[in-house]
């Protein structure tokens, strides 16, 4: 697993496809987040826009390779792997871009009361969530599940719209947890959030895993 | 490894390309299948190299390590000839040291130590070729799938990849292959397998003798390829090739339809969509040139 990893984040560091997602998300919180605003919702603000950069880079770790050479990684892997491999390494990525937007946002905000550090923790716990949720959109919305590009591209940017807004999703969740503490300064630790967002993402990546064999 | 009552059909509702596939692919064998274009040659080596999942039956004992070459490897990928290999080496279960050094050797066996790190993106079509069959011979695979992989190689790695193959054989491993070129290890698969109606049948040894024997057009030389169709079953020569159909003494329904090589799965398509039953399919190759017109026949399908 480490080398199919060690391949698809160098095809995706080389590629120089993650530019356009990780730049865009960097305007997004350099725009949306002010020097010296409570750091929760700021946080909350700046952990909500990893769901769609994370089903994105998941689709284009998934797409990186000719199909040629996916079938060569197939065969030397098997075809469930590597597919995990892809999407893993896009989820791994994403977490970093996250963790460090969420130390950066808590080093300028307001603490109001809250320690910085365990503002950082929430944040870190509410990005994994997010990230996670992301993943799952990712993995469900691109091959082999949604194959046509069209629409790929258009449930992928719902499905996270979705992830955003609807009730019960871990990503709300998180999220709003976030942005409704700004006020009292207490900060709120998303457990069972994280739990459920574990629960998704393994549930959608082994369908997606499953399925690719499948439908080829 | 062992293929059990095998079928594989493209969507859930598609027609099945192959069905009721049952053989076996014992250690130290090399396996040829053989058949005409779209009978389901790649889908069969795919599921044999673990890509895809049978949708039906079971397959059973593939080795750990398992190799594929596709036809035809346009790797736009951000790497160099080397890097890549390396990757596909650890991918096989190669520590680092000993993936670069394979990657070394290889590229060298093949003739293309002097592209090792040149980008993917920038090799020529043969080259290429000589890294996916490079990548494939790294980690000594126990199952080796060439799906014409012979094509695009200049002469020297076709015959270094003929080495390859006979040395992963002699090792006890498997190899299983397609190619066009019928001389290619000729005599030297321990099976054949003809692939054709979505089934699998083993080739009659009489036919792979008779190959040998035949004198055959240069491979340079430009050929003119046409089909033979022989059939049954039906009751009138469906619409679309009525023109060209000969219907057959001895016995209503059967008849027999030649046409360029281009055509011939057109003819097939028509020909089994009317319910007719494909008894024979012969291919003759005839040379251009008028001195090699020797009329080859290049497979024998009874």
């Amino acid at each position: 697993m480490t080398a199919l990893l060690r391949y698809h984040a160098a095809l995706l560091l080389r590629s120089q496809r993650w530019l356009a997602p990780f730049l865009l998300y960097a305007v997004f919180v350099g725009i949306g987040v002010q020097a010296g605003e409570p750091v929760l919702g700021a946080l909350g603000y700046a952990v909500e826009g990893l769901v769609p950069v994370t089903a994105w880079a998941v689709r284009i770790c998934l797409n990186q390779e000719p199909s040629a050479a996916r079938t060569v990684t197939a065969a030397a892997a098997g075809p469930a792997r590597a597919h995990g491999a892809a999407v893993l390494t896009a989820t791994g990525a994403v977490l970093l871009v996250g963790a460090v937007a969420v130390v950066a946002v808590t080093a300028f905000g307001d603490p109001k009361g809250a320690s910085p550090l365990s503002a950082g923790a929430a944040g870190l716990l509410a990005a994994a969530v997010c990230v996670l949720t992301g993943t799952a959109v990712g993995a469900l919305t691109t091959r082999p599940l949604i194959r046509s590009r069209g629409w790929s591209l258009t449930t992928l940017l719902l499905a996270s719209l979705l992830a955003l807004v609807t009730t019960g999703s871990p990503a709300a969740g998180a999220v709003s947890a976030l942005v409704t503490a700004a006020g009292p300064g207490t900060v709120p630790y998303p457990w069972p959030a994280l739990a459920g967002a574990v629960a998704l993402a393994a549930t959608a990546v082994t369908l997606a895993c499953r399925t690719t064999a499948r439908r080829g | 490894m062992i293929l059990e009552g095998v079928g594989r059909r493209y969507g859930p509702r598609g027609p099945w390309v192959l069905r009721e596939v049952g053989l076996t692919l014992p250690a130290g064998t090399l396996t040829r299948f053989t058949g005409g274009n779209g009978t389901g040659k790649s889908t069969l080596l795919r599921l044999v190299a673990g890509v895809d999942a049978p949708g039906a039956g079971r397959i059973t004992g593939r080795p750990a390590r398992t190799a594929y070459v596709p036809e035809r490897f346009p790797a736009a990928l951000p790497l160099t000839a080397a890097g890549y290999l390396v990757h596909l080496g650890r991918i096989q279960g190669l520590g680092g040291r000993e993936a670069r050094a394979r990657a070394a050797e290889w590229l060298e066996r093949f003739g293309a130590a002097a592209h090792r790190d040149a980008p993917l993106a920038e090799l020529s079509k043969g080259t290429s070729q000589k890294v996916a069959v490079a990548q494939a011979l790294l980690a000594e695979p126990g199952l080796l799938v060439l799906d014409e992989a012979w094509t695009g190689l200049d002469t020297g790695a076709r015959a270094a990849l003929d080495r390859a193959v006979r040395e992963r054989v002699a090792a006890g491993g498997r190899v299983v292959f397609v190619d066009h070129d019928p001389r290619r290890l000729a005599g030297e698969a321990d099976a054949e397998y003809v692939v054709a109606e979505g089934g699998v049948r083993r080739a009659e040894p009489e036919c792979v003798v008779a190959e040998g024997g035949v004198r055959r057009a240069e491979p340079e030389a430009p050929v003119l390829a046409q089909v033979r169709v022989t059939a049954s079953g039906g009751v009138h020569p469906p619409p679309g090739i009525e023109g060209f159909a000969t219907e057959l003494p001895g016995g209503a329904g059967r008849l027999t339809v030649t046409v360029d090589a281009a055509r011939s799965d057109e003819v097939l398509r028509t020909l089994l969509d009317a319910g007719w039953h494909v008894e024979d399919l012969r291919t003759t190759v005839t040379a251009a040139r008028p001195e090699d017109t020797a009329r080859a026949t290049e497979g024998v399908r009874g």
